[in-house]
């Protein structure tokens, strides 16, 4: 009835033991916290073998993988976000205003991003994603992923004082 | 790529990776198979138990053409069986809800199967307005605050059901749902209904007068059982942990035929522990 069953349990198990420096990687940049950052991981792979039968496509196993792994570390994310103080959420930070002599290093500028323009742009530049790729790893259409990487590339370039274009 | 973008990469890249995350990924490897197999193995060994009759009803839940061929059998007509009658999926901003919803077909009990169907829709399609009405919600406080509502990332509910146990007799299936948010949170509803009587079991039924007991000293005993296990930690009945099983405990019948009690998340221990199940044997 499904023959492809094992093999997509392979493929996804071979594709963890691989990606896994990358995974911890990106799940560390926003949960800063190394144990916190384990859990995403574990979590993930818990979630993703158990339901790897769900997958009909094997194509789509490492997007389906790292989508998992973005909910669960924006989940982590979310949850401490919580704890700071309220005016601090309601203050995008990367509208605030500067000294205009300041400028921000890009890496510490893309942290003050949105989740999700964030996850673009680590996806993008930092794991050599295809916008496609992106966009089913993320969830979102191609024209959302497209406009948010965008988006998230001016709000650096505030930032930073830096051009950073993106040639898609 | 622009130099101060190849610098952050670098920057990110050189992120140190703990030494046990190997052991930690292998481990998680170990433990989503356990999961994986557990789904599996209910569903085989259902097949082979029944052996023809059970794969038509996985085959029926798996595609409705199918389902309407296996009508026209005869035979195959008359068994009592758990069908999906409505499977949906929405994908969008604001939510992403996948929906495989069971029902009765063939009990021989006409008014126990309307009634049973009807308690399964309208409780799920209450769970998934709910749902759905906080992820609204969720979604405007996240504008409200400033969010772009083009970023928001969608609430996920899956609502799923498996079949524990099938038999001339018997059957059993648990319906769950799961809403992943803040952190994926678990629902599930079970269902055990006895054919010949065409009544919804209970754990009276099957283990006599004296079950609360009988569950209760057995549930106790497979508690201490499993704390050798330094890995299982149990809350003490002074931390809140097990003090006896309620009128209502939600069980299943497992393909044996004996009834399982389940215990939710943290009822018993912290939430690492996930659900807690202990297999019952029958007192006599």
């Amino acid at each position: 009835m499904r023959q492809n069953v094992p093999d997509n349990r392979q493929l996804l198990v071979e594709h963890i033991l691989n990606g896994q420096t990358d995974f911890y990687r990106l799940a560390m940049s926003y949960v800063k916290n190394r144990d916190a950052a384990l859990d995403v991981v574990q979590e993930a792979i818990v979630k993703a073998l158990s339901k790897v039968d769900t997958v009909r496509e094997p194509t789509y196993l490492k997007t389906w993988f790292y989508r998992i792994l973005i909910n669960e570390a924006m989940n982590h994310f979310r949850r401490n976000r919580n704890l700071v103080s309220l005016e601090d959420v309601m203050v995008d930070r990367a509208e605030e205003p500067r000294d205009p002599g300041e400028r921000l290093d890009l890496y510490d500028a893309i942290d003050r991003l949105s989740f999700p323009e964030q996850t673009v742009v680590k996806l993008r530049y930092f794991e050599d994603m295809k916008l496609e790729e992106i966009a089913q790893a993320t969830g979102a259409n191609l024209n959302t992923v497209k406009s948010r990487l965008y988006k998230a590339i001016r709000k650096l370039k505030d930032m930073t004082g830096e051009e950073i274009d993106d040639a898609p | 790529m622009h130099p101060e973008m190849e610098r952050a990469r670098a920057r990110y890249r050189a992120q140190e990776t703990p030494e046990e995350l190997s052991f930690m990924v292998r481990a998680a490897i170990r433990e989503g198979d356990r999961q994986r197999k557990h789904r599996r193995t209910l569903r085989r060994s259902l097949a082979t138990a029944l052996a023809s009759c059970a794969c038509f009803v996985l085959l029926v839940n798996g595609s409705p053409s199918f389902a309407q061929a296996v009508y026209e059998v005869p035979v195959l007509g008359s068994l009592a069986r758990i069908v999906t009658v409505t499977e949906y999926t929405i994908n969008d901003e604001e939510r992403v809800i996948d929906v495989r919803l069971p029902a009765l077909e063939n009990t021989g009990h006409t008014e126990l199967e309307q009634k049973i169907n009807q308690e399964i829709s309208t409780r799920i399609q209450a769970v998934i307005d709910e749902a759905e009405a906080r992820a609204r919600e969720s979604k405007e406080a996240y504008v409200a605050t400033g969010g772009d509502p083009k970023d928001y990332m969608p609430v996920i509910i899956d609502v799923d059901y498996e079949v524990k146990c099938q038999t001339d007799q018997y059957l059993s299936f648990v319906v769950e749902k799961t809403e992943t948010r803040a952190s994926a949170y678990t629902e599930f509803y079970t269902y055990n209904i006895d054919l010949e009587t065409g009544k919804e079991l209970t754990l009276r039924d099957l283990l006599g007068p004296n079950w609360m007991e009988t569950v209760n000293t057995q549930v106790a005993q497979q508690i201490e059982e499993r704390s050798q296990d330094p890995d299982n930690i149990y809350w003490t009945a002074e931390q809140g942990g097990f003090q006896g099983i309620e009128e209502d405990q939600p069980f299943y019948l497992n393909e044996d035929g004996r009834p399982v009690v389940v215990f939710e998340k943290y009822e018993l221990g912290p939430g690492s522990m996930g659900n807690q199940e202990f297999v019952i044997q029958a007192g006599d």
